[in-house]
């Protein structure tokens, strides 16, 4: 009796593992339906794009789309495709990662390591920055880069990318570090070294696992932000998300969907990197982060 | 002019004091050991020797020269913290001389203090290590090494042996001895265990509530606690405590309780405290160590007064070395240390033997001995 009792119980798991299965790949197919798409499209010549069947994998695989999106598309009158964008998105993006991270770890080295009277209501404000939708911040941060002189440039692109992510960095590492042993600190103290050479020498070469969740999280913000990069570059600072915008939107003649998409997946492809060479940091240091002790 | 003075050394956060008027000397070489319960205020006044929390009132000084707004650093003292606070990003020998570093030693000579300190704690094949990679007892000695190389007036030690397990923890315990006795340097050792502070120390301050109930050596400690905190605190298994009436007999003074069985009996004092006379016709708290109730074959033959009382066994508990045994006196449970094979069994009457010179008598209102 217990033995069929236990083949039952045996075959009912195998039928929930199945169904739970099951469900998981549908949602899986229907989630990266849309990237197979894309890919397939920008593999495709125009012609082929224009038989209309769209979940068809290409009769004859052409990287023309991508040359194209990358070297001599038109974005408006200018035809040199969106290279040049690509490396003001790096140049805008690099720089104010390292600084809003290296910022925010400072602030979270203070905030649990030399905690000063109120350091909890600093802290709940800097909170804020989280919260605060961007589209209220534009006019006045307008008028604050014109007065910085920083309008129109990659600098006012990467301060205002630093201010915004400072709430994100500094929640990271202040949990993070709320965590790490104050014995450190005090055995540093008793060591003879002082408030910077802590931060230097201690508390960042032990903080692996929180720096790379912050590079991802500002870093694919950064990227993949339109907004500012919208509002507050100009011609030759524009990020890569506005010039692909511009790309779509150009309407001189055809619509090119494989030079499009082609496009999109290229400026998807840095975030997309960093996902895979550090996600699994990522996990952990979520977990590493969250979890107190 | 002792080595280390600590001069009413108070401490409170806001308006709440949390050790009260701290008066100890400590002399060139001593061992010094703080204990007491959690929250008691021992860590508190180590941190404040180490210049790591501030002093409220009062004077810590070194070698004669006041500490009191020093940075911890330039106090020239070094400090092992309970989990070791070794860099976990560094390797044993970059751990071992980062203090070296920070003050400016040039590298020639912090290699020379390395290899020193590394060979007296046994960890040269560890210099290349990370923390991680090692035991917990390697990192313990690690961390003395660390406390080592500063070649530092005062060592201070917080709780450094209560991540170990028992075994290493008394083999560690002998190490730190046998350190102390050859390099000579004056130790503050805070410790929750009162058979380390015992075992290691050559004075203990017991602390309890902010104040420093007795300071003296081990010895006196546990044959003549001021109180009966520091009675039960310190000694394992825990001081019996048997209430008595205090009789006047034939010139002498008996103390009066019941045995296991119901039955009044009498034990006269040897050579009672000379205030014990006011106590006649009260009752009094009697402290009795485990070892100084036994078996009548197990008694100190040294002692010049023995007194026999039978009792009823409750519960055996062979130690290996020892059988403890438990039993009614007074109406309190009291623990009595017998001789590893003696034949005794629960439910048992068996004659057991008092030695009265071990014998404390205290106050049960202010809880102070009777002297």
């Amino acid at each position: 009796m217990s033995a069929s009792s236990q083949d039952n119980a045996l075959r009912s798991a195998i039928y929930w593992r199945a169904l739970i299965y099951t469900l998981l790949i549908v949602i899986a197919v229907i989630y990266l339906a849309p990237l197979f798409v894309m890919v397939v499209t920008s593999l495709k010549s125009l012609d082929e794009v224009r038989l209309g069947n769209m979940m068809a994998l290409p009769l004859q695989i052409t990287f023309e789309p991508w040359i194209k999106a990358w070297g001599s598309a038109c974005l408006g009158l200018d035809c040199n495709g969106i290279n040049g964008y690509f490396w003001n998105s790096i140049k805008m993006t690099v720089p104010a990662v390292a600084i809003g991270t290296l910022l925010g770890a400072f602030n979270g080295y203070v905030l649990t390591k030399w905690r000063f009277k109120g350091h909890n209501i600093v802290f709940g404000m800097m909170l804020f920055a989280c919260f605060i939708p961007f589209q209220i911040v534009l006019l006045p941060m307008s008028q604050v880069l014109g007065w910085l002189g920083l309008a129109n440039t990659t600098s006012g692109l990467v301060m205002v990318h630093v201010v915004y992510g400072l709430g994100f960095t500094t929640l990271f590492f202040r949990n993070f570090y709320e965590a790490f042993p104050d014995e450190l600190v005090r055995a540093a103290i008793m060591d003879g070294a002082r408030f910077f050479t802590i931060f230097w020498r201690i508390l960042l070469p032990n903080s692996g696992p929180i720096i790379v969740v912050t590079v991802i999280w500002q870093f694919t913000n950064i990227w993949n932000d339109f907004l500012f990069g919208a509002s507050f570059a100009d011609f030759d600072s524009q990020p890569m998300t506005v010039a692909l915008n511009n790309l779509v939107q150009s309407s001189t003649g055809v619509k090119e969907y494989n030079v499009h998409f082609a496009g999109a997946i290229l400026a998807a492809l840095p975030t997309l990197l960093v996902y895979i060479v550090a996600g699994r940091y990522f996990v952990r240091g979520l977990m590493a982060g969250s979890v107190k002790g | 002019m002792s080595f280390l003075t600590i001069d009413n050394a108070t401490k409170s956060y806001g308006t709440v004091e949390v050790l009260h008027k701290i008066d100890i000397d400590v002399q060139e070489g001593e061992f010094l050991v703080l204990v007491g319960p959690s929250g008691c205020g021992k860590s508190t006044l180590l941190n404040m020797i180490a210049g790591l929390e501030d002093i409220s009132s009062g004077t810590i000084s070194i070698k004669g020269n006041s500490m009191n707004g020093v940075h911890p650093s330039n106090r020239n003292i070094a400090m092992v913290f309970q989990s070791y606070a070794l860099y976990p990003n560094m390797n044993v020998a970059k751990n071992i001389t980062f203090g070296l570093e920070m003050h400016g030693v040039p590298k020639a000579e912090r290699e020379t203090a390395l290899q020193d300190a590394a060979k007296l704690l046994q960890i040269e094949p560890l210099l290349d290590r990370k923390p991680g990679q090692l035991s917990g007892g390697q990192r313990q000695r690690v961390a003395m090494g660390r406390a080592l190389v500063r070649n530092p007036d005062v060592f201070l030690f917080d709780e450094p042996l209560s991540n170990l397990d028992a075994k290493l923890r008394v083999d560690m315990r002998t190490e730190i001895k046998k350190l102390h006795q050859k390099l000579g340097t004056t130790i503050v050792y805070v410790t929750h265990d009162q058979i380390e502070a015992l075992t290691l120390s050559t004075r203990v301050a017991v602390m309890n509530g902010g104040y420093i109930q007795q300071l003296g050596t081990p010895k006196e400690i546990y044959d003549t606690p001021v109180n009966l905190f520091v009675a039960t605190f310190m000694g394992s298994p825990s001081m019996n405590l048997i209430p008595v009436k205090i009789l006047e007999q034939g010139g002498g003074l008996v103390a009066e309780t019941t045995n296991g069985l119901g039955e009044t009996v009498q034990l006269p004092f040897a050579q009672p405290p000379s205030d014990l006379k006011h106590y006649v016709g009260r009752t009094i708290t009697l402290g009795v160590r485990a070892e100084a109730l036994t078996d009548p074959d197990g008694a100190d033959s040294k002692a010049s007064h023995l007194v026999a009382i039978k009792s009823r066994v409750l519960v055996t508990e062979p130690a290996g070395s020892d059988t403890f045994v438990m039993t009614v006196l007074g109406g309190k449970e009291c623990n009595a240390r017998m001789r590893a094979d003696v034949q005794v069994a629960p439910g048992e009457d068996v004659d057991f033997t008092i030695n009265m010179d071990k014998v404390i008598a205290f106050d049960p209102e202010t809880e102070a001995r009777i002297v």
